[in-house]
């Protein structure tokens, strides 16, 4: 085992954000954040509603527009560039409340999510992976996503971001409206593909099961960052466990 | 009722709804994909008929080739109204937000600016040609080959259009578009090129179908207008944005449209139409094959 302070040393950003600002219309939301995502990790964005959260997955995303500020992903800017187009470089969102197609089946979501041309070779072949990682979406094969229950949704949505061969896994609210047990499988699951190789940052409302698999934290309020530190750390601070974790 | 069983009143129905099917399909197309009502689609149909008329009297070209002169100038023309006017409209948010009703307005205005453009170029004067005018006997009925040929480019074009746009992966992504636009961009598709393709298809179409009809129909500046209003009345029935529900649509108007007019008199075309139109709205305002607003 390498020294851990060593190795933290050695890892890279995947991502940086500097002085990002972004909003809809005459609202601005995020007001200059800084933020990075490091290779390999899973980074948890914690903050009570309102605090800009879902804005900045948007905006890194490239969904919203940056107003100011850059956005460099895996050594490039790509702040100016449209949502499809930071696909193609490695950035996918699995936006809140899933966004899916409703009228595809479970099948052609997944075909459909392999569009971008980074993502084509093989994904016959990633399918199938899919449908091993998610054998519940296997059974519900042929049906349409607009009936599957919340938690299906959930996992269809997080395995159509994955048929994009991300660098980079962004999660808005991956638990939000799943029945307790189901939270834990997408949170075992998040585990399971950022050992694969995939770099992951999560929004969420479960700040102890986001902190819990997180390796670093970010804490998010009126949009500004308001501190940052090791998930672990972050778990410990006492005004952490009187805002979000109610202890 | 012998009459309502002959092959003479199917096949004009048949041709009259692979008319419709092709008219309705461009107009559905472009609503679907960006929710715009093209209300200058009838228009472009005569852009068509008249590219069709032209080549037959100055070249003496069949109307079996000019239609693609057709198909290749009305798509032109979407693809330059898609760049110069709706790219920005769909990107501006507050635009967007009032996208249907300024569309409009929008194609209003060019479907003013053809028809006066096309009656000041060729005059008003209505314009025929005889081509294919054979007749082919089939069974006890008769029908002139230009028809059959209506019938024939007519119903293989729509249903080119419908196996693209439901197997092949641009036409997935275009499905993908029409359903969530957000996660349609997640997916790396990117709407402004799947949009422009959407226009050129949509207006080749109409393009197609006045190329067509000029073979059977007089072309006149302001003919296109009907067929506006079949095209509309054939979408609606079928469902907003439901291609297949669209070639439903059309063969239920063109059924009624022929065999209606059969059984009573063609001074209750219009009231036969519009009434089972509007007893279908009654019974499903979605359309036959459209869903429920979710």
């Amino acid at each position: 085992m390498p020294d851990p302070l060593h190795v933290d040393l050695l890892r890279v950003d995947l991502l940086q954000a500097k002085n990002l600002c972004a909003g809809y219309g005459e609202m601005e939301i995020l007001k200059t954040v800084d933020f990075s995502i490091r290779e390999g990790s899973i980074t948890a964005v914690i903050g009570s509603n309102g605090a800009g959260k879902t804005t900045l997955m948007r905006a890194l995303s490239g969904l919203i527009a940056t107003r100011s500020g850059a956005i460099t992903f895996d050594g490039g800017v790509v702040s100016g560039l449209p949502a499809h187009e930071r696909l193609e470089k490695g950035v996918a969102l699995v936006p809140e409340g899933r966004l899916v197609f409703p009228d595809f089946t479970v099948h052609e979501t997944l075909k459909v999510g392999a569009f971008s041309p980074r993502a084509h070779e093989g994904w016959k072949q990633r399918i199938e992976d899919m449908y091993a990682l998610f054998p519940r979406l296997l059974q519900r094969k042929q049906s349409r996503a607009g009936s599957l229950s919340g938690g299906e949704q959930q996992m269809l949505a997080l395995a159509r971001g994955l048929m994009s061969r991300p660098k980079l896994l962004l999660l808005d609210e991956p638990s939000l409206g799943l029945a307790p047990m189901m939270a834990d499988e997408v949170f075992r699951q998040l585990r399971t593909i950022r050992d694969s190789g995939i770099t992951i940052c999560l929004v969420e409302q479960n700040v102890q099961a986001a902190l819990d698999i997180a390796d670093y934290g970010y804490v998010m309020e009126d949009g500004h960052v308001k501190m940052h530190g090791p998930a672990a750390e972050l778990l410990t601070m006492g005004s952490i466990r009187e805002s979000y974790l109610g202890l | 009722m012998d009459q309502l069983a002959s092959t003479q009143l199917l096949l004009s129905a048949l041709v009259l709804a692979s008319i419709y099917a092709l008219v309705a399909l461009g107009l559905n197309l472009i609503y679907g994909t960006m929710r715009l009502l093209n209300v200058a689609h009838g228009e472009l149909m005569m852009l068509g008929g008249y590219t069709s008329f032209w080549a037959f009297e100055l070249l003496g070209v069949g109307t079996l080739w000019s239609m693609f002169g057709a198909i290749a100038l009305t798509a032109a023309l979407g693809a330059l109204c898609y760049v110069t006017v709706f790219r920005y409209v769909v990107r501006n948010r507050e635009l967007a937000a009032r996208l249907e009703s300024n569309s409009l307005l929008i194609f209003f205005g060019f479907s003013i600016i053809i028809q006066n453009g096309l009656s000041i170029a060729f005059s008003a004067d209505q314009r025929s040609y005889t081509y294919l005018n054979g007749i082919f006997a089939l069974g006890d009925a008769r029908v002139e080959l230009n028809r059959l040929a209506v019938l024939g480019v007519g119903a293989a074009a729509t249903a080119a259009c419908v196996l693209f746009f439901r197997f092949s992966r641009l036409g997935l992504a275009t499905r993908a578009l029409i359903q969530q636009r957000d996660a349609a961009s997640l997916v790396g598709i990117n709407a402004d090129r799947i949009q422009l393709l959407v226009f050129c298809v949509g207006f080749g179409m109409a393009g197609l179908a006045g190329s067509l009809v000029s073979m059977t129909e007089t072309v006149t500046p302001f003919g296109g207008f009907p067929y506006t209003i079949s095209a509309f009345i054939v979408i609606i029935l079928g469902g907003l944005g439901n291609l297949t529900g669209g070639i439903l649509g059309a063969v239920l108007l063109a059924t009624i449209e022929i065999y209606g007019v059969a059984l009573t008199s063609s001074a209750y075309r219009s009231i036969l139409v519009y009434g089972v139109f509007i007893a279908i709205l009654f019974l499903r305002p979605q359309g036959l094959l459209g869903r429920k607003m979710r």
